[in-house]
Parts: C-alpha cells; sequence; structure tokens
C-alpha cells in the first residue's frame, strides 16, 4: 500500500460541479443580502454573480462547457415555460380579440422594426431576418420569475404572461423558418427548407398534446395530493423535456405548448407550489447563475452602438404597439405602458435561439450572434428591474411590504 | 350637517343593492381590478348604476326604482350582463356569496375615492377587514312615520332576511361554522346594530341631531345599522343580506320584503314596542349561525320554532299581499329555497364534492355569471 491509495492527490483535481455549487451558495448568500438591504430582485443578484465570476468578468471559477450545463437550463426553463403555459388562458382570446391583436402588432412591429434597422446596417436579409425573430421573444423566465417573486396580479400582470407565451411561440416558430431560409441560401434542396419547421411544429404539438392528456389522467388519480403530484410533474417535465431534445423537437414549444393545453382542458390553473417546490426552486436559481457565467459581452466591443440602437427600437416597437391598440383592448395609457416595459426583457429563449443558430452557421456565431448576446445580457440584468418597476407602476404589487 | 328631509316615495316601491366579488381566473383570489371594470362597462349603455365599493376588488350595482319582481329580475339580469360581458373581456370573474373564502384582508387595496380614504384612515384594518359583499334592498314608504314604523315592524323579521340569503360560510380559508360570517365583520363597527326605538320623524331628527353634536357622526351613512332610513330617497333600507349567489334569489328575497311591508303596512295593525328587541340579537345570531335551522324566539308569545318554521308561516300570511303585487313567483323562488337550502348550504356541498375553495369559487362565480 502506498500513500497515494487513501489520500488526495496535490494539486487536487476536482469536478467543475465543486466550483457551481460554491456559486450557488455565494449568489444566493449575495441575493439575500441586496433583497434585504437594497429592494432589488433576486435574480439580479443571481445572474450579476454568475456573471462577475465568470469568464465574462474576473474569471474565478473555470470554464465549464455549455453541454454540462444544457441539461440544468433546460429543465429549469422547462419548469417556467409550463408554469407559464399553464398560468394563462386562452379563451380570453375570444372573449377579448383585441389582446390577440395587440399580440400580433407587437411581435410584427418588433420584427419589421430590428429588421429593417439590420439592413439599414448593410446585415444580408436572411441572417437579419434570422436575427429579428429571435428579438420578438420576451423572457418567460424573468417574467414568471418576477411575477412570483412580487405576488403580481391584475390587468398588466395577466397580459404580460399571455403576451410573453405568444410571443416566444412566434419567435421559435418563425425562427426555423428563417433558419430554412438561411439553408435555401447555402444550397439544400427545396425538401429540406420545408420539411424542417414542420416537422417542429407538428411533432412538438403532438408532444405536447400527449403530455397534456397524461397530465390529466395522472392528476385525476392523484388530484387530491397536490404536493405529491408536483412531484410526478416534475419528472414529466424532465422526461417531455430530454424527449423534444432527442427527437430534435423545441423544448421550448412542447413545454410550452403543453402548460396552456393543460390550462385550457381544466379550466383552471393548477395550484402548484412555486416551480414545482423547491427542487425546481433550485434548478430555476441554478439556470439564471448558469445563465451569468454563459453571458458574453465580447459583442459590445466591435458593435456598440447597433446593440444600443436594437435594444432602444426593440423596446419602442413593443410599447408603441400595445400603446397603439391599448384603449380598445381595455387598459389605460399607464397600464399600456407598463405592459410595453415590462416586454422587454430577453433572456433563456433568445440564448437558445442564438446558440442554436449559431451550431448551423459558424459566421452567425462570430458576428451578429454576438451582437444578439451582449443584447441578451444587458436587457437580462436590466429586465427583472424594467419587469418589476412596470408591475409596481401599474399598481398591481401588494401595497404592503412583508420583510 | 343636519338630517334631509324625508322625500316622498311610491309606497312598497324597491330598489336593489348588490356588492359584487372580482375575481382572478388564475387562482380565483380577489384581484384588485375595479378600475379596469368600471372602465369597461362606461363605454355602453347599461340600465341601473354600476359603482366603486371600499375596496378596489369590489363594485356594486343598484337597480333603479322597481315596482314588480319581473321587471326587477329582468333588470338585474341586464346589470349582471353588463358586469359579467366585462368581466370575460378582462379576465376577471365575478360572483355573489357574502364573503370571499380565502382571500387575505391585509392584501386588499383600497379604493382611491375620498370617502373610502376617510374610512380607511379612521377604521384601519376594519376597513380593508370590510371586504364582504351585502345585498341591501330599500323598500318605498308614504311618509317619515310610516317609514319608522315599518323599520321596527320589519326588525322583528331580520333573522328570516339573514337565513334566506346566508351565504358566507368559508372565512381566511376555514369553514366558521355560520351561516352568515360576514354579518361578524359588521358587529365589529361601533354604530352598527339596530336604530333607537324612536317612532315619529321629529323624535328621530332630535336624536339625530345629538348625535351630530356629540361628533360621533356627520351623517345618515355613519351609522351601519341593520335597517336604517334614507330620508333622501324615502325609504328604508335593509342592509343584513349576504349577496346571493344568484340575481334571481336577490330579486326574490327583495321582493319577500315587499310583500312582508304591505302586509305590516295594510294588514298587521299592532304598534311595535321596545320589548320586540329583547330577542332581537339572540335571534340574529341564531340566523348567522345556525341559518334556516337557527331558533327564532316571537317578541310577543315567546314561542320558540326554526326559523324555517317562521318562514314557512309568513310565506302562508303574505300569499295575498304577493299577489297583489305580482310577487307570486318571487315566493316560490322563497320557497325552494327552504327545501333545497340557501347559499351556505349550496357552498358547504360543492365543497364536500371538490375539496378545494379555490374550484368552489370558479363554480360560484360561474353560477353568477350565469355560464
Amino acid at each position: 500500500m502506498t500513500w497515494s491509495d487513501y489520500l488526495p492527490f496535490w494539486p487536487f483535481v476536482v469536478s467543475p460541479a465543486l466550483w457551481l455549487a460554491l456559486t450557488l451558495v455565494i449568489a444566493v448568500l449575495v441575493s439575500e443580502t441586496m433583497v434585504r438591504y437594497l429592494r432589488l430582485p433576486r435574480i439580479v443578484g443571481y445572474i450579476g454573480i454568475g456573471l462577475l465570476l465568470g469568464p465574462g468578468g474576473l474569471s474565478l471559477i473555470p470554464h465549464v462547457p455549455a453541454a454540462e450545463w444544457r441539461l440544468v437550463v433546460d429543465l429549469a426553463l422547462g419548469i417556467l415555460l409550463f408554469e407559464l403555459g399553464s398560468r394563462v388562458n386562452l379563451r380570453w382570446l375570444k372573449a377579448n380579440p383585441w389582446i390577440a391583436g395587440t399580440s400580433l402588432l407587437e411581435a410584427l412591429a418588433t420584427f419589421a422594426a430590428v429588421f429593417s434597422l439590420l439592413t439599414w446596417f448593410d446585415v444580408p436579409g436572411v441572417a437579419a431576418a434570422v436575427t429579428a425573430t429571435i428579438t420578438i421573444a420576451t423572457s418567460p423566465a424573468i417574467i414568471v420569475r418576477m411575477v412570483t417573486e412580487s405576488r403580481a396580479q391584475g390587468q398588466v400582470t395577466d397580459r404580460l404572461l399571455l403576451m410573453t407565451a405568444l410571443n416566444c411561440i412566434y419567435a421559435v416558430t418563425f425562427h426555423k423558418l428563417a433558419v430554412a431560409g438561411m439553408h435555401g441560401e447555402t444550397g439544400a434542396g427545396f425538401i429540406h427548407t420545408v420539411l424542417p419547421p414542420l416537422y417542429l411544429l407538428g411533432g412538438s404539438a403532438l408532444l405536447a398534446w400527449l403530455f397534456g392528456i397524461t397530465f390529466e389522467r395522472i392528476h385525476h388519480h392523484l388530484g387530491q395530493h397536490e404536493e405529491t403530484f408536483s412531484f410526478v410533474l416534475f419528472g414529466m417535465i424532465a422526461f417531455a423535456t430530454i424527449m423534444a431534445a432527442t427527437l430534435k423537437l423545441s423544448p421550448v414549444l412542447v413545454l410550452l405548448a403543453a402548460g396552456l393545453i393543460t390550462r385550457f382542458r381544466r379550466r383552471r390553473a393548477p395550484t402548484f407550489p412555486p416551480h414545482f417546490g423547491s427542487a425546481g426552486a433550485v434548478l430555476v436559481v441554478l439556470m439564471f447563475i448558469a445563465n451569468g457565467l454563459a453571458a458574453d459581452l465580447a459583442g459590445l466591443r466591435d458593435s456598440f452602438l447597433l446593440v444600443l440602437l436594437v435594444i432602444t427600437v426593440r423596446g419602442i416597437a413593443k410599447i408603441l404597439a400595445v400603446l397603439a391598440l391599448a384603449n380598445y383592448s381595455g387598459i389605460g395609457v399607464r397600464q399600456a405602458l407598463a405592459l410595453g416595459v415590462g416586454l422587454m426583457p430577453m433572456s433563456s429563449v433568445a440564448l437558445l435561439l442564438t446558440l442554436d443558430t449559431g451550431t448551423f452557421f459558424p459566421g452567425f456565431a462570430s458576428g451578429l450572434g454576438l451582437m444578439l448576446m451582449s443584447c441578451i445580457v444587458i436587457l437580462e440584468l436590466a429586465g427583472p428591474f424594467l419587469v418589476q418597476g412596470a408591475l409596481h407602476k401599474a399598481g398591481e404589487t401588494p401595497e404592503v411590504k412583508r420583510t | 350637517m343636519s338630517l334631509m328631509p324625508f322625500a316622498s316615495s311610491r309606497p312598497l316601491s324597491m330598489g336593489v343593492e348588490l356588492e359584487l366579488q372580482l375575481l382572478s381566473c388564475h387562482d380565483y383570489n380577489l384581484v384588485s381590478s375595479a378600475p379596469d371594470i368600471l372602465r369597461q362597462v362606461a363605454k355602453s349603455a347599461h340600465p341601473g348604476e354600476i359603482k366603486p365599493e371600499m375596496t378596489r376588488s369590489m363594485i356594486e350595482i343598484n337597480t333603479s326604482v322597481r315596482h314588480e319582481y319581473a321587471e326587477l329580475v329582468e333588470e338585474l339580469r341586464a346589470l349582471r350582463d353588463v358586469v359579467s360581458a366585462a368581466g370575460r373581456f378582462l379576465n376577471v370573474a365575478i360572483a355573489g356569496g357574502g364573503t370571499h373564502p380565502f382571500q387575505h384582508w391585509s392584501e386588499q387595496k383600497i379604493f382611491d375615492a375620498p370617502r373610502f380614504n376617510y374610512l380607511s384612515e379612521l377604521y384601519g384594518y376594519l376597513a380593508k377587514q370590510f371586504t364582504i359583499f351585502g345585498q341591501h334592498v330599500h323598500i318605498g314608504c308614504p311618509g317619515p312615520d310610516e317609514a319608522l314604523h315599518l323599520m321596527h315592524m320589519l326588525s322583528r323579521y331580520i333573522p328570516h332576511f339573514i337565513a334566506l340569503s346566508a351565504s358566507s360560510p368559508y372565512v381566511q380559508g376555514h369553514d366558521t361554522g355560520f351561516s352568515s360570517a360576514r354579518l361578524n365583520s359588521v358587529f365589529s363597527f361601533p354604530l352598527s346594530g339596530r336604530a333607537p326605538f324612536v317612532l315619529r320623524w321629529d323624535d328621530f331628527e332630535r336624536y339625530f341631531g345629538k348625535m351630530t353634536t356629540t361628533g360621533v357622526i356627520e351623517s345618515m351613512k355613519d351609522f351601519y345599522w341593520d335597517i336604517r332610513p334614507k330620508p333622501e330617497f324615502g325609504t328604508i333600507e335593509v342592509r343584513v343580506c349576504d349577496t346571493p349567489l344568484t340575481v334571481e334569489i336577490a330579486a326574490a328575497i327583495a321582493c319577500y320584503i315587499q310583500s312582508m311591508s304591505r302586509y305590516i303596512m295594510v294588514e298587521q295593525r299592532t304598534p311595535p314596542e321596545e320589548d320586540d328587541y329583547l330577542v332581537y340579537t339572540f335571534n340574529r345570531f341564531q340566523a348567522c349561525r345556525f341559518g334556516l335551522d337557527g331558533v327564532f324566539i316571537d317578541p310577543r308569545t315567546h314561542v320558540q320554532r326554526t326559523i324555517r318554521d317562521d318562514i314557512n308561516d309568513m310565506l302562508a300570511r303574505v300569499a295575498d299581499h304577493a299577489r297583489e303585487l305580482q310577487a307570486v313567483e318571487a315566493l316560490e323562488r322563497i320557497r325552494e329555497i327552504l327545501i333545497t337550502g340557501n347559499g351556505t348550504s349550496w357552498l358547504r356541498r360543492t365543497y364536500a364534492r371538490e375539496h378545494n375553495l379555490g374550484d368552489v369559487m370558479q363554480l360560484q362565480a360561474e353560477l353568477w355569471m350565469g355560464n
């Protein structure tokens, strides 16, 4: 027997997971301090610590390959998307078609504004279209997290959730179409241009529908024990997320649609604890930290002006579109402004779409992709403040602040 | 401020006020959407009035002056349809019932209007706890002395109105065991209870004058009595009912009060006595606690029987008057309540089936909105 049989090697060989565990502890401690003394949204702390300690900041934490993160990020995003979907009442669109109109106008205006801006900067048409579709999406992660954290309720909150769910669906769908167009340009056959979006939409819808049916069945038997049931649901979400990735479908679409279908069939939102309990909540926190670690501000060096302009133009398009139809859809100017501002955050969904585009087109990853990453980082850090301010100005957060 | 002169109104005309709950379609908790709903209903013409109430999660609908059951129920249905349509447009559900089963009073927000801000300032948390929902019924009186007479005679039958309309067993997530828990919130106000035993209007004016000089009150609105005169309308206002689960029951209860008022004005010749009030709080408590099964002690004969039996007896006595007032159908509905139970029994049955107050609230809203 030798020393090395029972004593560790020096220097230690540690798995990257150790650093992540440490980051989690630090991030949560820092966030709680920030909430207590500065009344800042917690998410900012999670993302901020990730950004500060990660390769984008002080580089205290060794680089963790994105693939190791992917499962955590996908699962957490799946939970948040399902939560978002199950909070959205699709019947409302029938009772108030002006909301559907506002949502379409908002998405169209965002696309048109960003697309025109990019072509004005001499970006080729298809690439500009792909980028513009990504900017349609509002961050479901930030919206759900902020609504849960601030316990907001009212017209702006309900519309913010509904319009976020819808614009994520538009973004994923049209992004796939635009990417197919890009393939067409690089010489893929017609059939390989048309089939991908069809497969994505049809397959995702089918998987979501199966999820909804299964949910119904299990809930019928376990319904009385909502807590036990939330564990089952947790497993179902993980299954659906991984299955979607395996089948090369969009986990975003599948989970969002699954939530929508469940809610539509049950008529009332299921009463689960936020993020389906503490395990879900930990994943969500880890996701925000991971987003911070993955943050890449390199794009700011080359295209500082363009990043600022995209953010500005995108924000203005969303605010003006909501304002234009506010009166018809039954909200006042103050509420419309709050809703428009609330739609501005970008994070995980846009990040996933950007990364996906980059894997197919390396040119995109080093050019427009970097520019988009900078937009995402900025709107991810500013997003929680914007949503918090908007919900507060709209008078939808509780008056009594509890400590 | 002195008391207004008693306006003239057509005897036995009626008006109904209902306070309604505004609910989020997400979790069926109360939602502060009154300003949104009021903005939406203001866009189109509607009968009666739709007004804000103390907290932003409630609104009030008022009918115009009505004389018969058919026209009253028609106007109430029209008002219900207007607010329900606005609710659907804004993803807000609307429901009857005297309390919300699981709202938290501290989360309620005061509606921004001078009177509500003043009351909130004065009563503190009581104002927010006042997020309860009642039905008020106005009955027209030929003159002020007749109004006081009717008020004291009707006081004996307050338990009838409480038991028939009771629909508030659940408060803050629990079954209180009460049929109408809502009235417990009213009793905590310093000026609640019954009006002083005064039978002539000039005596009442003197009482009011003394109360104003003490500085305790400024206007009639500061009295939270179970029944109070409303001089500017020329009516007395019965304020003990919970908002029932449907507008049809609300109209039926209003017409039951109307028929009984006609019986008191035309047929019942005995004058009210101060000793009638000896059993008042006991009877009222029995009605709040046990509903139709509560004990009713007759103030004159001291005979004890259930409130249900006393209502049955009353239905027989007022039948002719109801026929005169075209309120026969209304009394049929009252008879149905005696058999199938009041709103509280519906709520308890529904909870026993659903095991979840959120689901109960959803069904309660669907029942009220008529879908």
